[in-house]
């Protein structure tokens, strides 16, 4: 329907997705080859189908400053041959076997990844432990794939209206921090990339130690070790890698960006704070994961009951916690204001509300919250390709096999004292930005 | 002389003894490269340990036992998981009232605002506590909606979705919140050049014919929209007369009979919908320019030349045809021309739009503003290209070879699987659909698909809308 019902079933659904299990949310494996790899296997024997992905606990966030765009530079040219298969045939034996293929990258990781059916899964796996330690980079095919990351920067970033406002948040909120660089580089750092820049990028970060396999599907476990031993195991290991080393955040950082863009036609107010993550504090994530629910996450929120239905100050209004980093998380809440809402006062009718939603929580409240949390654990161990990569993801920022599965066991554990704690200490002393989007002309 | 022819076969002997002996070196060291060194991938799949298999479940039709109504179902209990998916044929936006257009829009939202003795929150709150997903959406052609629940709480499921479709309660309150968000998405939607390129292309294309028509409907139209008129559109279109129904999971055809009837049992047996004409697109009005000052990185493009119905003889042949030059991915002729061989374009594509009332190619890219004509020209001679030569016979066996071998794909989910059934019925492909598919994708021969390619792909019909700076 509405892109504002579909934004919320998103949302419902990822929160769904993080937040349940009772045997473990995915009933997943996890074993580590001599050479340092990873490998959780995920069975799900409903269909002969299977999805592999490779992820590489590296990204944007690891690249050196003004060399914008590498990591994504290099997981195009991940497909442009190596020594033993040359120019396009991977994607050519991957089309000819009916496998999806397809890779992506982030600032924390970079993750490629094939959908097939069970009986080519051999061949992709091989193909995968291929290019992990062969691949061939010609000047050429170095200089044409820039070109296309510039095209995709151009279609996929600056196409969008609202990117230069986007951007410059994210800047503003990490300052030195590399989350608050762009994931595809600035246009003049993808022009001003070298082949160099790449090829280190690979040699530093694509190994198997810095690297986690997932078999989600049609597949056992002892089999999947069988295989990850036969194509994987032989890959030499590297010297261990040195962790990138993230600033310092100031937690005094206050202030609000408040752009007018052309293109733009109505009004969107965000607020984020720098929070805990899964390696900066372990214990809150599982608080600050209910308090998100409790406060905006689906159309019974509180801040969506007192802002949209009762005071009818927004369109909609919701908040989304993200914890699965390698450095600090963060949590925001974004809204569309009503029609003639100032988004200042919307601003402040947020403070407001979320300091009553915070004074009256109760075991009660925190308790229907952590059951709506809880509701369709069985969903997860439907589809094989998205358990790939929900268990890929939490497991690339570094999350236990044991805490990918008992996720939902702690959350169970939350007490609504220490939701409230979690929340004061949020709202109060965390690096906070907040940001109003208007139309061009607009005051 | 005798020496000599000696010497001769002695050298002879010689030198084939050294040639045997380097032919078997020879073949010794290829074979061992091909063998330990080099890429092999038919031996790698030879030797797989996973071998193939077919993807087992069995369609089966289920009658209900009170009212009749027919569903397709796929039993899978591998979880405590069951997806009802469902469509009121013909009830989409297409069908609309010219003067109530996007009613359908605003039903498919109203329809989880309460029902019953529930009011919206505590029809929400239900759903959630229950892990519940009712949804509902009015596409172009057909209105449709899907159940998603556990086995545990199926019973409420179901009443809740019956509740839904037969006494939502249309508050005036929860009507007059969706109409906001509505105008709200109205003023988004002119905001993203692509949702624009969306908008005018369709214009372009149908002009005056309903599927021409904003998908959201038009503001003023909904602004007038009453309870009343939601009621009316229930009883008008939603009906057993052009009800589909897919259903996968946890549930077998004994327990799906009476399930049946209690969700779908009070609908009205007919709907009375108003009939939409086949539009008559004039394809010879070659493209559109649409400039956006604004624009601040690319150009981009949406054509379309005449395509065939799912039901058409020409359907598997041109699907074919169509992947090989514009479905494969990187792998597509356009693709690799355009983007793996030059870097003009991060996208190219094409693919067979299969609205009801007309069928298409369609296709798109993206580009800057300097790359633009070179895109358009590689595209043109691509296209033009492939209409006169065909695919060789190599494209046609690995497109075949795609196109079966990732077809259990679409299996992933209870859900893809309960879609899959409702598709089934509505283009009428026959409950052995998904045991017969990959048979009719492999008899389509080479001749069959250049056929096609010289039938359909020329650019002389090919209209397209291009927004961004030109």
């Amino acid at each position: 329907m509405t892109a504002i019902r579909k934004i919320c079933a998103v949302l419902l659904f990822l929160n769904l997705c993080i937040g349940s299990a009772e045997a473990g949310l995915f009933g997943a494996k996890s074993f580590v080859l001599e050479n340092g790899l990873q490998v959780i296997v995920i069975p799900n024997h409903k269909a002969p189908i299977i999805k592999q992905m490779l992820w590489y606990k590296a990204g944007s966030a690891d690249e050196e400053s003004g060399r914008g765009g590498t990591a994504h530079l290099l997981e195009h040219l991940m497909f442009r041959g190596t020594d033993k298969v040359k120019g396009s045939r991977l994607n050519d034996l991957l089309e000819q076997n009916g496998a999806e293929s397809n890779a992506f990258t982030s600032l924390d990781y970079t993750a490629y990844h094939q959908s097939l059916d069970i009986s080519k899964l051999e061949l992709a796996m091989a193909l995968e432990a291929d290019r992990m330690q062969n691949l061939k980079i010609t000047p050429k095919d170095f200089e044409l794939e820039r070109d296309i990351v510039f095209q995709e920067r151009k279609q996929v970033v600056e196409n969008n209206p609202a990117a230069p406002f986007s951007e410059s948040y994210r800047r503003l909120l990490w300052q030195e921090h590399p989350y608050g660089r762009p994931v595809s580089g600035t246009s003049e750092e993808i022009k001003s990339l070298k082949i160099e820049d790449v090829q280190n990028f690979y040699q530093k970060y694509y190994s198997p130690a810095n690297a986690i396999l997932v078999l989600s599907g049609d597949i056992d476990e002892s089999t999947a070790k069988n295989l990850a031993e036969k194509y994987y195991g032989k890959i030499k290991p590297q010297a261990t890698v040195s962790e990138t080393k993230f600033p310092k955040i100031n937690e005094a950082l206050r202030a609000t960006l408040k752009m007018d863009l052309p293109q733009i036609n109505a009004e969107r107010l965000v607020r984020t704070y720098i929070a805990p993550s899964y390696n900066t504090d372990k214990e809150a994530i599982y608080n600050l994961s209910v308090l998100s629910k409790y406060l905006g996450e689906g159309e019974t929120s509180e801040l969506y009951k007192s802002l949209v239905l009762d005071r009818k100050l927004a369109l909609s209004i919701s908040s989304d916690y993200d914890f699965a980093s390698r450095s600090h998380g963060r949590f925001s809440i974004s809204a569309l204001p009503a029609k003639g809402v100032d988004p200042a006062d919307l601003n402040k009718a947020i403070d407001e509300e979320l300091a009553k939603a915070v004074n009256s929580l109760n075991i009660d409240k925190i308790n229907k919250t952590k059951n709506k949390m809880l509701a369709g654990l069985v969903y997860l161990l439907d589809n094989p390709f998205e358990a790939a990569e929900i268990a890929g993801r939490m497991a690339a920022v570094g999350m236990s096999i044991e805490d990918i599965e008992n996720h939902a066991d702690n959350i169970k554990n939350v007490t609504y004292q220490n939701v409230k704690k979690a929340a004061n200490k949020l709202f109060s002393s965390s690096a906070r930005i907040d940001g109003i989007l208007i139309p061009k002309g607009e005051k | 002389m005798a020496y000599r022819r000696r010497k001769s076969s002695s050298l002879f002997a010689n030198f084939i003894k050294f040639a045997g002996l380097t032919a078997v070196a020879v073949y010794a060291v290829w074979y061992g490269y091909e063998r330990f060194v080099a890429f092999n991938p038919e031996q790698i799949l030879e030797e797989s340990v996973l071998k193939e298999k077919t993807f087992a479940s069995q369609a089966q039709e289920v009658i209900s036992p009170r009212h009749k109504i027919k569903a397709y179902l796929i039993e899978d209990n591998t979880n405590p998981i069951i997806s009802i998916s469902f469509l009121f044929k013909n009830a989409g936006l297409a069908s609309d009232d010219a003067g109530k257009q996007g009613i359908s829009n605003v039903v498919a939202a109203m329809l989880t605002e309460g029902s019953g003795a529930l009011d919206s929150q505590a029809f929400k709150e239900k759903l959630e506590n229950l892990a519940i997903g009712i949804s509902f959406d009015a596409s172009l052609d057909d209105f449709s909606g899907s159940l998603i629940t556990t086995s545990e709480n199926q019973e409420e499921a179901y009443r809740l979705l019956a509740d839904s479709l037969t006494k939502p309660l249309f508050a005036e309150k929860d009507l007059q919140r969706i109409k906001e968000q509505l105008y709200q998405s109205f003023l988004i939607q002119k905001e993203h050049p692509n949702s624009i390129l969306n908008l005018e292309f369709a214009k372009y294309l149908y002009e005056n014919h309903p599927y021409g028509r904003n998908p959201l409907g038009s503001r003023e139209a909904i602004a007038r929209l009453t309870g009343a008129d939601l009621n009316e559109f229930l009883q008008t279109h939603l009906a057993l007369n052009n009800l589909v129904i897919g259903v996968a999971g946890n549930i077998d055809a004994q327990k799906l009979g009476p399930v049946l009837d209690k969700i779908f049992g009070s609908l009205p047996q007919n709907a009375g919908i108003n009939f939409v004409r086949n539009p008559e697109v004039n394809f010879s009005r070659g493209g559109k320019n649409i400039n956006l000052p604004a624009a601040a990185g690319q150009n981009i493009s949406a054509f379309a030349t005449p395509g065939v119905a799912r039901t058409h003889k020409d359907f598997y042949p041109l699907y074919i045809a169509n992947h090989i030059l514009g479905g494969a991915g990187l792998s597509s002729r356009l693709s690799k021309a355009a983007r793996e061989d030059k870097g003009l374009t991060y996208g190219i594509y094409s693919y067979l739009g299969l609205a009801d009332k007309s069928p298409l190619i369609r296709g798109g890219f993206s580009s800057t503003k300097e790359n633009y004509d070179k895109v358009v020209s590689i595209l043109k001679e691509e296209w033009n290209k492939f209409g006169r030569e065909g695919a060789t016979k190599q494209e046609a066996e690995d497109a075949k070879n795609y196109l079966v071998s990732s077809y259990n794909l679409r299996f992933a989910s209870v859900a893809d699987l309960s879609a899959i059934l409702l598709y089934m019925q509505k283009d009428n492909l026959g409950l052995d659909f998904l045991q017969k598919r990959n048979e009719y994708i492999k008899n389509v021969s080479i001749e069959d698909i250049n056929n096609a390619a010289r039938r359909y792909f020329t650019t002389e019909n090919m209209i397209s809308v291009n927004v961004g700076q030109f």
